[in-house]
């Protein structure tokens, strides 16, 4: 007991899980501030694709992207289970994330999570994978997408 | 008690004197013979003093009181102004900028002595001695200090003596004793040790009084232990006193050390003591003891009544004495401290925010009636009232968050002195409308591009003094700053009268650096040309000076009065000058605007640049080299379709009259052309963040009384 809960303060990691098409992502749940149900967005013209526009959180004007656009898969279709998750890193304004939908909370220890070498990740945002029971996670660096602007 | 409270207050004093002994020096280097600019400067140099040695910054009052015995020497016609003395003493006064920099941000002044500084104002001082007579540099300013202070202590003497002539014995009468006070002053006697009454002085300018009481109570403590006070020590921490408080000491020993100990505070006028004679104030004590309790309240309120009486009688004698100092030292802006409260700029930060989400409230209250039908008249009277409150009350905050650019140009003839010796260029600076009001938050952000369009100026605009005189111009050079209110905007322009802008110059320079094509160069006109200017990294001045030249300049200005929502333009005309302006709103944070609707989506634009709405039929449209005009009332005005501009579908069918928001900015005009209008509306600008402020034409977005979010239009940036 007392070693398992040393792992946990030392070694482990939370992640959100969220739904892009058929595949799980993960997102360090310390950079989550919020996650929001669909609600009006605001087109905002002559932006990047990836951009759906601002929404009203709370009287914040918030900047919202589709990460399907930003990862290269086809355009969202908004239905009940699509979700904004609030991001916010320290030195940066909040910025909305627009996702199919959110599935779970998962705890992975180092040794679940197989990093990628900076040389070969594929589509870019990939920062390593994590291995579970259910299947695998691509954990994404967000840090790494929100630098990509 | 601590100093550090007052740090704050310390900052923003010592900032203003350093900015008026700025001003007064630039002004004694014009006309050093000025009697009046010479005792203002000697009495911020030594507010300045006293300041800093009230706040414990030893170092900082060293090098004041080293530049006061300069000016004071000055002022007693012993030495004559000259250029480098003047040039010693702006040093000092950056010296000093930078202990107050140091404080803000450490709150500690640093370990710099500006030894070199200060050899050179005793340099200023010995320097008339060395013709009198040749004597060593450092003993000189000893003396003079020493003889000062003998002076002062004769003074004191005098003072002191007339005080008794006048009747001193009054105050310790005046004093009362509570009933603790009373019997440790019982046992003070008991124990045989000597009682003093001292009436202290606080000079009737100086600003942190409670302060200078701490000082001397802490002088006096080595010296024995305080019994009583008056008014009480709490009243005198919360500065609820004139300029006089009252001391009762016991003491083993004499007299003289302690008021000694206590004049060595700086701006204390004066010190009084007499013997305490337990008895007397036993006796004067008596009838009022036995109802003590009672006559507490009117106590508090008779004491300060006493204070000021003497604190009259007192400068009198002391004008007489020091006629040229004394007199000027009274109008030092009592009625102002009394009437200006300084706030800290993020609590109206705040109750701008607070006022913001109120309007935010109304508009959605406003929208829920007007859904709700219009059944009752009552509520939409209310409402009508809560609107016209929440307008007042928005334009009182604004008016609060307003300053005047003043602050921020006032630096500026001292910079403009300095390039000008620099640069060996003879340069005037001629400025109007600095009471020019901003909101705050603009005014903060608006040095730093004014002064690198004046550096600009100085630097490239002005040529050396051959040229000009080759050029039949005079040979000093001007340079214009002009503030003022154009509607809804402010413009501030920056104008020289020196070379201007060498198209030729600019344009090759961008075809080498692949700027532009030759072809490219070719069809540009010269406003075009010059804009270029404006790019990152293009700088067109042959050598690069530490003045300006490193390509970071006009870049640098033009984005960050877009980050403050204006725009920047240049004129120029080669060989006769050149005009940079700057056009900035009123506000940042709440605008009147016009709603309007293009295709499904809903648009803000700021109605302070709408000049008229028009309803036009699509046959007067008209197509001048290919772009789309009408012809309103004599005026050819440009088209904008704003459907196309935003990228939607417009809903209405092309035969129908359009309905077009003709919008000015200067002297050009240009019209809109939008699906609906939904009316004027106050409206809370939200920033967007940095991710998304790709869009020129998007100044920011608003929330609605809904929750929905509409877009700001910038009519400006589409003209």
């Amino acid at each position: 007991m007392e070693n398992q809960l040393s792992t946990t303060l030392n070694d482990t990691t939370q992640y959100i899980v969220i739904n892009l098409g058929t595949e799980q992502y993960g997102i360090d749940i310390k950079y989550i501030d919020n996650i929001v149900r669909m609600q009006q967005i605001t087109r905002v013209p002559q932006v990047s694709p990836y951009w759906k526009g601002v929404i009203n959180l709370r009287g914040e004007v918030i900047p919202v992207m589709s990460l399907r656009v930003k990862m290269g898969m086809e355009a969202d279709e908004a239905t009940k289970n699509t979700r904004i998750i609030i991001i916010k890193m320290d030195q940066h304004e909040p910025i909305g994330v627009m996702v199919d939908s959110v599935k779970e909370v998962v705890t992975l220890s180092t040794s679940q999570v197989e990093r990628v070498p900076q040389d070969s990740r594929e589509n870019g945002y990939v920062c390593g994978i994590g291995k579970q029971e259910q299947g695998l996670i691509s954990l994404l660096d967000i840090e790494l997408v929100l630098q990509d602007m | 008690m601590d100093v550090s409270q007052y740090l704050d207050i310390f900052l923003d004093e010592s900032r203003e004197h350093l900015q008026s002994l700025n001003n007064n020096m630039l002004e004694l280097e014009q006309n050093s013979e000025n009697m009046d600019t010479i005792n203002e400067i000697f009495r911020s140099a030594h507010t300045l003093k006293g300041m800093a040695g009230t706040m414990g910054f030893k170092r900082m009052q060293t090098l004041t009181h080293d530049m006061e015995n300069v000016f004071s020497e000055v002022r007693d016609g012993n030495i004559k102004v000259n250029s480098d003395m003047i040039d010693v003493l702006f040093q000092c006064l950056d010296a000093l900028e930078g202990y107050v920099s140091i404080i803000q941000e450490t709150s500690d002044e640093g370990d710099n002595d500006n030894q070199p500084i200060i050899n050179a104002l005793n340099a200023c001082l010995t320097g008339k001695k060395a013709d009198a007579a040749a004597t060593p540099a450092e003993e000189k300013p000893a003396k003079k200090s020493a003889k000062k202070s003998t002076k002062s202590k004769a003074k004191a003497d005098t003072k002191a003596a007339e005080e008794k002539k006048e009747g001193a014995p009054a105050p310790a009468v005046s004093m009362k004793l509570s009933e603790e006070e009373q019997k440790a002053v019982e046992d003070a006697m008991m124990a045989n040790r000597k009682l003093y009454h001292i009436t202290v002085t606080v000079q009737d300018t100086c600003l942190l009084k409670a302060a200078r009481a701490f000082l001397v109570f802490k002088a006096i403590e080595d010296h024995g232990e305080v019994l009583a006070t008056n008014p009480s020590t709490q009243d005198i921490e919360d500065e609820k006193f004139d300029f006089v408080f009252q001391i009762l000491i016991a003491t083993d020993g004499e007299l003289q050390p302690i008021l000694d100990a206590i004049k060595t505070v700086s701006e204390i006028g004066d010190a009084v003591g007499v013997p305490f004679s337990g008895e007397s104030a036993v006796s004067s004590e008596e009838p009022a003891e036995e109802e003590e309790a009672p006559a507490k309240e009117e106590d508090k309120e008779t004491l300060p009544a006493e204070a000021p009486q003497e604190a009259a009688s007192k400068p009198a004698p002391a004008a007489a004495q020091t006629p040229a100092a004394a007199p000027a030292k009274k109008p030092a802006g009592k009625p102002a401290v009394n009437r200006t409260v300084r706030v800290d700029i993020e609590k109206l930060d705040s109750l701008m925010n607070l006022v913001s989400e109120l309007i935010i409230a109304k508009n959605s209250l406003v929208s829920s009636a007007t859904s709700l039908g219009n059944n009752s008249n009552q509520l939409n009277d209310h409402i009508e009232y809560l609107e016209s409150v929440t307008t007042n009350l928005h334009e009182s905050v604004m008016k609060v968050r307003m300053v005047p650019i003043e602050s921020v140009v006032t630096k500026f003839p001292r910079m403009i002195r300095d390039l000008s010796k620099k640069l060996n260029k003879p340069i005037e600076l001629y400025m109007t409308g600095e009471d020019t009001e901003l909101d705050r938050t603009v005014v903060d952000e608006i040095g730093d591009p004014l002064m690198h369009l004046l550096r600009n100026s100085a630097d490239h605009g002005i040529e050396d003094p051959e040229i000009r005189a080759q050029r039949g111009k005079p040979e000093v050079g001007s340079i214009y700053l002009d503030a003022y209110q154009d509607g809804n905007n402010v413009v501030i322009e920056v104008k020289d009268d020196g070379n201007g802008i060498d198209v030729e110059a600019v344009k090759r320079k961008a075809i080498e650096r692949g700027v532009l094509t030759e072809e490219q160069a070719a069809v540009s006109d010269d406003n075009d040309i010059i804009r270029l200017l404006f790019l990152p990294s293009f700088s067109t001045a042959k050598k690069v000076t530490d003045v300006s030249g490193r390509g970071v300049g006009l870049d640098v200005v033009k984005s960050k009065i877009e980050s403050l929502s204006g725009e920047v333009d240049v004129k120029s005309k080669l060989g006769e000058g050149s005009t940079f302006s700057i056009r900035l709103p009123l506000t940042l944070a709440i605008i009147q605007a016009l709603m309007v609707v293009v295709g499904d989506e809903k648009y803000a634009i700021a109605l302070g640049g709408i000049q008229t709405i028009e309803d036009i039929s699509p046959s007067d449209i008209k197509t001048v080299q290919g772009s789309e005009v009408i012809n309103l009332r004599g005026n050819v005005i440009p088209l904008v379709r704003l459907d196309k501009v935003v990228g939607v579908e417009s809903k209405r069918s092309p035969e129908d009259n359009m309905v077009v928001v003709i919008a000015k900015k200067g002297d050009k005009l240009a019209g809109f052309i939008v699906d609906e209008l939904i009316g004027q509306q106050e409206i809370v600008i939200k920033s967007m963040g940095k991710y998304i402020n790709k869009c020129k034409f998007i100044s920011g977005a608003t929330i609605l009384g809904d929750g929905e979010i509409a877009l700001i239009i910038d009519a400006n940036a589409l003209m």
